[in-house]
């Protein structure tokens, strides 16, 4: 064995000196740092969120209660090792000189919170800075809009219950804000030791308890495994897994892309692991020959090459998992300034993950073509003409498909992805073949209308035959690739700018009255302030579905469903709100509006099992309303625009005491509006979501870099097949052109064959390559990624155009040497 | 098959399937070739000579016929057993050398001595080519010697395992006239001292006087024996 290993290494590093192996290694080091930097920098962006996420709680975990904790569920956080700290919030009239407000006061502990930052400002909508000390005793933090309401400045005093405070500060943000952020009375942050102070808390008080813990993965999951039973009614956990609809679509679609590139990268990668590794192995069938003729037998030719592809393997995908490692280490420097937070350090299971897709891909794509010089007969030292039969098709290729199917299994976690993208490549295949000898006998029709260099290069590429097919093959796959990526990218981006363009609303106004809203409309017509519509909400609370109690209605995972816990904001409407889109059943038809019929926000209904034609009941202000489930929408929550779970048509809540909510942008440089409006409309709520929305954007910047990223993987994958496909046919053109000009053909004639050649080659990929695109970017766009699919006729330009000069110049240079070195000495080297 | 016997081939054929039918490239041959001695197997361009060396050597199988190497038959062995008996009895010098082109003169000579688990493969390599007078070309790779130096090495690779049967194929077909003497003359001063059995094919007669027994083929027959 060591006998082996030793020559293995001793071949392999000739190999190496002598040029051979570089492209495999090349080939097989993208496949490596591709998944090694997407694993990598997906693990931490996933971490990045999962922080972002908790820093909202204040929090790894959140125990929401309507009474102090009991003690035994206390000792057993403490036991496991959680941090606790707990914050009580009420809500409660602030008395000042100016007049009442109800507000919604929170009481912290020192130590609050466990995770994030309190966010203060130094005066009335000014911007906010992160602190770590909370308020003293004593005094009070209190939002920017109960300034404005209560004509406060710092330093004045409030009256809280019984109890007397200084203004210290202005609250800007803090974790942990229970219920929907869309009714919250002006929030008020105090210490918890003051509680008693305001005798505010009574039996029989509306109380909300947060008991904030924290502590490691393990801790939080055990714990949070061993509470989850004992919970009741009123009790609500929230951790970083409960969902973040506000930025789960993008991120989605983000990680869709992540995982379709990625494989995309991997499989071009692939494919150039397995033209290296047929050349390697044809120019290895002298050496096999000589061995066997030498003595050696099957088992050491198999064992010496298992071996050369380990090293090359292991050494391949070592560098390339670190190069993958470097690279996404890169990317988090590149986004430092964009990322909220330093992403935590990924764990070793990228690079492991990397090496692991190397030797993988390597096994998958090169073993059949390598495993082959077994079987060169000795006999070849005397008849040259001898080579080993071809292993068979299926072996070569269902191995590769395997491969691929199972790294972009691993990959997607989504095997309707997965099969569809393998049909559809599949399904292009075998039409591209078709297509690729069709365009080729078509070429040679037309050869006798054209010159004689372009006739040159169709019947060299016709002589060709079975090689030029998988080369134009070969090409027009690594054409489509880029192609399919750019494009995908270019869409996905701008969909992502035209759903949050510039003047995405960052205010939201609540509990407009019937009577204000005209005159609250008009007031921003006025300043020039355009807005979503307004839409009437009526408060009410989903009991049954099909006459069964929700309770009893829904799974045992549903009952969780924050949903079913709280009175829901329901609205009516004559038309789809934009950013909504009927996903199954239909919108409600102009004559039978006012029926007992509602439209649902679709992942609530597949969350909560609810499916067209379905009989739900509200109780709206004491009163049951019954309605049919006729459509089921999907909604862009990314939108910042009111959106809703529940909308029913026209003429049915009517009847209910109702209140109305619109959204509108503002300018930085006009917030002076917002005091106007707050002392115009004092009931009216506005909430600033502009930290909401630069938050998201911020997520949005973070993923398109990491989409363009990836897209970088894919065109060095790009490259790689490139220069593997140029190599395939490298000695035999370089043998063909060393004997046209020994023959006394002349350079320029040499040279404009072999142009003439690879740009057919080019074209007719580029031409294959526009329709692949077409086609797997419809099936993509519209089952997967949900984007508008059109005809996208700068691709049949560019693809072919593209083809054509990228073949062409790289044909040529890769087969300068004939231009460059006389006729005998290539003779002689070949 | 007497003892002085080392190889023996009966009734030997090789036909190959064609378009038209089959072709027969060897024809009933025998070959008895005695330990020290030198054949040389002679005749015309396509007259069955490599066709031959490749039966005797056992890098091909005849279609009828049998080769017994001692007192073993080739026939019954299979791939792996006769490159087992190759690595262990024989050694080769080809007419376009054949040497491995990544590797260095030394590391050439040492892949037979490495085959056969020879500890010592590179004093001994080192030894064979200061015998052939390369001692100051170790380290070069086959593009950087001349055509006479190719064979050379190729020569130092065939003795380092110290073969029973040599089999030399055309060895001076790619060397010009003056070099091809001085490998000749070196390949028979070694067969001398290694008392080593030739077989040689050539189509080049004064080559051929030089060996001990001739066979002359001609369209695959054997038309001439004579020791």
């Amino acid at each position: 064995m060591m006998r082996t290993l030793r020559l293995a290494w001793r071949l392999l590093h000739r190999d190496w000196r002598a040029g051979e192996v570089q492209a495999l290694l090349f080939a097989l080091a993208i496949a490596a740092a591709t998944t090694t930097a997407v694993t990598g920098f997906s693990e931490r962006l996933a971490l990045t969120l999962t922080q972002q996420t908790t820093d909202l709680l204040g929090a790894d975990l959140v125990l929401e209660q309507s009474q102090p904790i009991q003690p035994d569920w206390l000792a057993r956080a403490l036991n496991t090792g959680l941090q606790y700290t707990r914050a009580v919030e009420f809500a409660s009239m602030a008395v000042a000189d100016a007049g009442l407000q109800l507000v919604s006061v929170k009481a912290v502990g020192v130590d609050y919170p466990l995770r994030g930052a309190v966010r203060v400002a130094a005066e009335p909508f000014g911007p906010e800075q992160p602190v770590v000390q909370m308020p003293e005793p004593g005094s009070l933090w209190i939002e920017s809009r109960l300034f404005a309401m209560l004509k406060l400045q710092l330093g004045d005093t409030l009256r809280i219950g019984e109890a007397d405070f200084t203004i210290t500060r202005v609250l800007g943000f803090e974790p942990s804000r229970g219920g929907n952020i869309l009714n919250l009375s002006p929030r008020v942050l105090m210490r918890l030791e003051d509680l008693p102070r305001t005798q505010v808390i009574q039996p029989g008080s509306r109380v909300t308890y947060f008991n904030l813990f924290a502590g490691t993965t393990t801790d939080i999951t055990s714990f949070r495994d061993w509470l989850l039973p004992q919970l009741v009614d009123q009790d609500r956990l929230v951790d970083a897994r409960t969902g973040r609809p506000a930025i789960a679509n993008a991120l989605d679609k983000a990680e869709h892309y992540l995982g379709l590139a990625s494989v995309v990268a991997i499989a071009l990668a692939g494919v150039a692991v397995a033209m290296a590794a047929r050349r390697y192995s044809a120019r290895h069938y002298d050496v096999s020959a000589m061995l066997r003729c030498l003595g050696a037998v099957q088992r050491d030719i198999v064992a010496l090459y298992l071996l050369q592809m380990l090293i090359l393997g292991l050494g391949g995908s070592l560098v390339g998992a670190a190069l993958g490692w470097l690279g996404q280490l890169g990317l988090v420097q590149l986004l430092a300034g964009l990322l909220p937070l330093t992403p935590p350090p990924a764990g070793p299971l990228p690079l492991i993950i990397g090496v692991a897709t190397g030797l993988i891909t390597l096994a998958g794509f090169a073993l059949p073509p390598v495993l082959r010089l077994r079987q060169v007969s000795p006999l070849r030292v005397l008849r040259r003409d001898l080579a080993p039969l071809p292993a068979r098709a299926w072996v070569v290729y269902g191995l590769a498909l395997l491969t691929l199917l199972a790294l972009m299994w691993r990959y997607t976690e989504d095997l309707r992805l997965t099969l569809s993208v393998a049909g559809g490549a599949a399904a292009s295949a075998l039409l591209m073949l078709g297509l690729a000898l069709g365009l080729l006998a078509l070429l040679r029709r037309l050869r006798e209308h054209l010159g004689a260099t372009w006739r040159f290069g169709i019947n060299s590429l016709w002589r060709r035959g079975a090689a030029s097919v998988s080369q134009i093959f070969a090409f027009g796959l690594v054409i489509m690739a880029v192609s399919l990526t750019t494009l995908l990218r270019t869409d996905l981006l701008s969909s992502w700018q035209t759903q949050l363009p510039e003047d995405t609303p960052n205010q939201f106004a609540i509990n407009i009255q019937p009577h204000e809203r005209g005159p609250f409309a008009d007031m921003l017509r006025t300043e020039g302030i355009d807005s979503a519509p307004v839409y009437p909400v009526v408060r009410g609370r989903m009991v049954a579905i099909n006459n069964l109690p929700v309770r009893t209605a829904v799974s045992k995972e549903a009952q969780d469903n924050n949903a079913l816990h709280r009175d829901l904001n329901l609205t009516w409407s004559a038309s789809v709100p934009e950013g909504n889109r009927i996903v199954a059943g239909d919108w409600f038809a102009a004559t039978t509006s006012a029926l007992a019929e509602v439209s649902v926000e679709s992942k609530l209904a597949e969350r909560l099992a609810i499916k067209l034609g379905d009989e739900l009941e509200f109780l709206i202000a004491d009163q049951s309303l019954k309605a049919r489930v006729t459509s089921l929408r999907s909604v862009e929550w990314d939108s910042f625009q009111p959106n809703f779970y529940m909308i029913f048509p026209p003429g049915m809540l009517e009847q209910f005491p109702s209140t109305a909510m619109t959204s509108f942008y503002l300018a930085p440089d006009r917030q002076a509006v917002l005091q106007q409006l707050v002392a115009q409309f004092p009931a009216v709520t506005i909430l600033d979501v502009g930290v909401l929305l630069g938050e998201v954007r911020r997520i949005f910047g973070q993923v398109t870099l990491a989409v363009e990223y990836i897209l970088m993987f894919v065109l060095l994958a790009s490259l790689a097949v490139l220069f593997a496909v140029l190599a395939s046919s490298h000695d035999e053109r370089i043998q063909e052109g060393a004997l046209l000009r020994a023959l006394g053909a002349s350079r320029r004639q040499v040279r404009s064959s072999h142009f003439a050649e690879f740009a057919l080659l080019g074209l007719l990929a580029g031409l294959l390559a526009a329709i692949g695109t077409e086609l797997i970017s419809a099936l993509l766009y519209t089952q997967i990624f949900h984007l508008d699919y059109h005809w996208k006729w700068p691709l049949w330009i560019a693809a072919p155009m593209g083809g054509l000069l990228i073949v062409a110049i790289a044909g040529a240079w890769g087969t300068r040497k004939i231009l460059s070195q006389p006729p005998a000495v290539l003779l002689r080297d070949t | 098959m007497t003892n002085r016997c080392l190889m023996s081939a009966h009734h030997l054929s090789k036909t190959v399937p064609i378009q038209s039918g089959s072709l027969t490239i060897l024809d009933n041959v025998a070959v008895e070739i005695n330990r020290g001695d030198s054949l040389a197997i002679i005749g015309a361009s396509g007259s069955g000579k490599s066709t031959l060396l490749g039966l005797l050597a056992g890098l091909d199988v005849p279609s009828a016929g049998e080769v017994w190497l001692e007192d073993v038959c080739l026939s019954t062995l299979d791939e792996d057993g006769r490159a087992r008996l190759r690595a262990a009895h024989m050694g080769f010098v080809f007419q376009s050398f054949q040497l491995l082109p990544s590797l260095t003169a030394l590391e050439n000579v040492m892949l037979p001595l490495e085959l056969t688990v020879s500890k010592d493969a590179m004093p001994q390599a080192r030894d064979w080519l200061e015998r052939v007078g390369l001692g100051t070309r170790l380290d070069h790779t086959p593009r950087q010697l001349s055509g006479g130096e190719q064979q050379r090495v190729a020569i130092a690779r065939a003795f380092a395992t110290r073969p029973a049967l040599l089999f030399a194929d055309e060895p001076t077909g790619n060397l010009d006239r003056n070099t091809g003497a001085r490998v000749i003359d070196l390949l028979f001063e070694l067969n001398q001292a290694q008392q080593t059995t030739l077989v040689l094919v050539t189509h080049d007669s004064s080559l051929a006087d030089r060996c001990t027994t001739h066979l002359q083929l001609d369209a695959g027959r054997c038309v001439e024996t004579r020791a």
